[in-house]
């Protein structure tokens, strides 16, 4: 049902049914339409499984439905049950936003694109944004978005365009009633693959190769092998699954630690599931040959993996960390490394990014360090942006519950 | 696939034995005496089985004494086993069973050997998980850019740049075995799109892992060449697959193609790979095989940038042997010795 009153908004419906008949096919719509025969799931149950198949969280690779609800607004307007008014809190040269502005799905608009408050003076009150798309292009978004929310009641709903919400979480953010989501499952195959080459650079010391090559020296040495090794997964969300998904095919064990350990009870690739107290981060660190860190940075996880459990790591064990670098007690690392504890860590995240060239780890010959793109393809971003604009926001034009709901208290 | 004929580390299952001993065994070792690996097989205890001698030169075997003793099995480690291996086959006539410890033969094959009517049997199988791996290494190696990523840290230089996936990409597996399947089964839960090449794609029509298999000609390796981002080399050295990577082959390579042999140096002519290399066609190249081991100092595969190079260890960890070793013991001595079938027949004309 039409609820909308601007007569711009009706006329483009007219409009639209013109449009309608050269609408392009494409393969998601192809998708959509085999997808929309099954008839639609219902309300999130608090005990869905995250690790489950299910409607509440995306996974690109996974996710079974891909663009049924843009289809759906393609094809019948009528289910249109509110419009989308959109503030855009992001850098006007965010390149990676471009979908944003050639290919919104109808009913809804972008009201004006800033990253402070007083880039959005100019939106009347008559105008009612009700959504509140962030970057992490946008540099002080922390502070800007309770500004910005305060300034907007009509606001409903903020959708931040990456899988880290650390950027923009606030206190004032957990104190105001809107719908927070995020970007989770879009990046999570890549980071499993530098997760399965990390541990292979070690496995097979790949450094050590290297350096023969330079030396033009032919030298057999013994390899070690994955297969049958454990592999320790520090934050069982998406990206943890997606790294034991591979690591389970590698023929490794899995063991992995989460706040919700029931959660997993299902879990096809994990042997035990952990949950977050002292006792088991340190078991899990004695018990794993291969430790992978993909653990939001919360209030919770800051410097949880600490001097403590790094002293409780199995001998040679190898540390990835690929979720955010405030998780690690970096000095703790950098003394495990040095010592010998550790066999080596590969690195993707810092808890100062760019790494300083100052830092002890650049120096370090058994660390592998890459600069926080191991997630970055060439399309990744735009295809972070074409979530929100093919998944979420048709879901809220049509009035269906959102996927990928993040807890900003919680701060994931 | 399973077939019961064809042993694999990972999915085999032991076979426990309770029918009695029908026929002795009497085993001639073409192997270094110090070879620790072999030492289970040395110390003797073997069920119907005794070791009458262990050599590498035709002078550490006593002909006459052999032949005496009735020697019928040969159990082959020694990298020099091809001249040795002729005479024992010419001057015994009741050797019935050689036993190759590692997977590729073309280091004992002859084509006395080819002619004879013994029964041969190899380490199929035993090495391929830890290959795959490898395979995945080299593909991941090249697709995130390791080596820029490791000049960028001794430069201490934070430069973001843009990586590849390896999901949604082509690996071509040239050479469908053992080793080429489990690398395939690891692309495949990686994503990628798997095209296979074998002598008979028949046998692989019904293969879940690959998605299309084409049969060796000149035409369908172009076209694989043509359609892979990762082409992975597992084929034997045999006078067929001999030089198959010619020139004409990398020049349909696709674009920005990687190359990785885990096969054998001399199936790659190795001037054509260099040169492929050079003029940019191929983004880089991954060997665990080359055509002369020790590669020499003075071969150019050393200087290249875009070239992995590791001394044909990528499957020698600290157990491999020795359990290629144990996999003779265990599974086809106490076959041989039950008159049983035994397993990973070769067929010693195709020489694979």
């Amino acid at each position: 049902m039409l609820s909308s009153k601007s007569s711009t908004f009706i006329q483009s419906i007219r409009n639209f049914k013109d449009l309608r008949k050269s609408v392009v096919v494409s393969r998601s719509f192809v998708h959509a339409t085999q997808a929309l025969q099954v008839p639609p799931t219902i309300i999130p149950s608090e005990n869905a499984d995250p690790a489950m198949k299910t409607y509440k969280y995306w996974n690109r690779e996974e996710y079974a439905r891909k663009g049924r609800y843009d289809y759906l607004i393609k094809v019948s307007p009528e289910s249109i049950v509110k419009e989308a008014k959109i503030l855009n809190l992001s850098d006007p040269d965010d390149e990676a936003n471009e979908p944003l502005f050639d290919r919104l799905p109808f009913g809804a608009s972008i009201l004006e694109t800033g990253t402070k408050l007083t880039d959005f003076d100019d939106i009347l009150n008559n105008q009612q944004p009700n959504v509140v798309f962030v970057s992490p292009s946008c540099p002080m978004a922390r502070k800007q978005l309770p500004l910005v929310l305060a300034r907007f009641p009509t606001i409903e709903w903020v959708h931040v365009r990456s899988a880290g919400i650390d950027f923009v979480v606030s206190d004032e953010l957990s104190q105001l009633p809107v719908t927070v989501t995020n970007a989770k499952g879009q990046f999570s195959s890549s980071l499993a693959e530098y997760a399965m080459m990390a541990c292979s650079y070690f496995a097979k010391d790949l450094p050590r190769l290297l350096r023969q090559k330079r030396s033009k020296n032919w030298e057999k040495y013994d390899v070690e092998e994955l297969r049958g090794k454990t592999l320790g997964i520090v934050g069982y969300g998406d990206i943890g699954r997606a790294c034991a998904k591979l690591a389970h095919n590698y023929g490794m064990k899995i063991i992995a630690l989460r706040r919700n350990p029931k959660l997993s009870a299902q879990d096809p690739y994990c042997s035990v599931v952990y949950g977050t107290d002292k006792k088991s981060l340190n078991q899990l660190m004695s018990e794993s040959d291969y430790i992978v860190c993909s653990a939001p940075s919360t209030v919770e996880t800051r410097g949880m993996v600490n001097a403590d459990a790094f002293k409780a790591v199995k001998e040679n064990a190898v540390f990835i960390n690929l979720g955010r670098g405030p998780v690690i007690d970096e000095e703790a690392l950098v003394e495990a490394l040095k010592n010998g504890r550790l066999k080596g860590a590969a690195l993707d995240v810092f808890s100062e990014e760019p790494l300083p060239s100052t830092n002890e780890l650049w120096d370090l010959e058994n660390v592998l360090i890459s600069p926080h793109n191991m997630d970055q393809t060439a399309t990744f971003m735009h295809e972070a942006t074409e979530f929100f604009v093919f998944e979420n926001l048709p879901r809220f034009i049509c009035g269906k519950d959102l996927l990928n709901p993040v807890n900003p208290s919680l701060g994931y | 696939m399973s077939n019961t004929q064809y042993w694999n580390r990972e999915t085999s299952t032991i076979k426990q034995y309770s029918t009695p001993v029908t026929q002795q065994a009497n085993i001639i070792c073409i192997s270094d005496p110090n070879d620790k690996a072999n030492q289970k097989l040395y110390e003797g205890n073997l069920e119907g089985a005794k070791i009458l001698a262990i050599g590498s030169q035709m002078s550490d075997f006593d002909i006459d004494l052999l032949r005496a003793s009735n020697a019928n099995v040969i159990f082959a480690s020694h990298p020099n086993s091809r001249e040795p291996l002729k005479m024992l086959l010419q001057e015994i006539p009741s050797i019935q069973w050689i036993h190759c410890r590692s997977a590729g033969i073309d280091s004992i094959a002859s084509e006395e050997l080819a002619s004879s009517s013994v029964l041969m049997t190899n380490a199929k199988g035993a090495f391929s998980s830890t290959l795959a791996e490898y395979t995945m290494m080299a593909i991941a190696y090249f697709a995130k850019d390791l080596p820029r990523l490791l000049k960028q840290k001794d430069d201490r230089n934070w430069e973001k740049y843009c990586i590849e996936e390896i999901r949604g990409k082509t690996l071509g597996v040239v050479g469908y075995g053992d080793i080429g399947r489990a690398a395939a089964k690891l692309a495949k839960a990686y994503g990628m799109t798997v095209k296979a090449l074998r002598r008979n794609p028949q046998h692989s029509q019904d293969d879940p892992i690959c998605d299309e298999v084409y049969s060796n000609d000149k035409t369908s390796l172009h076209r694989i060449m043509s359609e892979s981002d990762y082409i992975l080399c597992a084929a034997p050295l045999t006078p067929e697959s001999k030089g198959m990577f010619d020139e004409e082959a990398f020049a349909s390579a696709k674009k920005n193609c990687v190359f990785i042999n885990v096969g054998r140096g001399p199936i790659v002519e190795e001037s054509a790979l260099i040169g492929a290399l050079k003029n940019g066609h191929l983004k880089g190249a991954a060997l665990d095989v080359v055509a002369i081991e020790p590669l020499p100092k003075d071969s150019e595969l050393w200087d290249l940038p875009n070239v992995l190079i590791s001394p044909h260890n990528m499957d020698m960890t600290e157990t491999f042997t020795q359990e290629a070793t144990e996999f003779f013991i265990e599974e086809n001595l106490p076959r041989f010795v039950r008159n049983e079938l035994l397993l990973n027949p070769v067929d010693k004309v195709a020489g694979y």
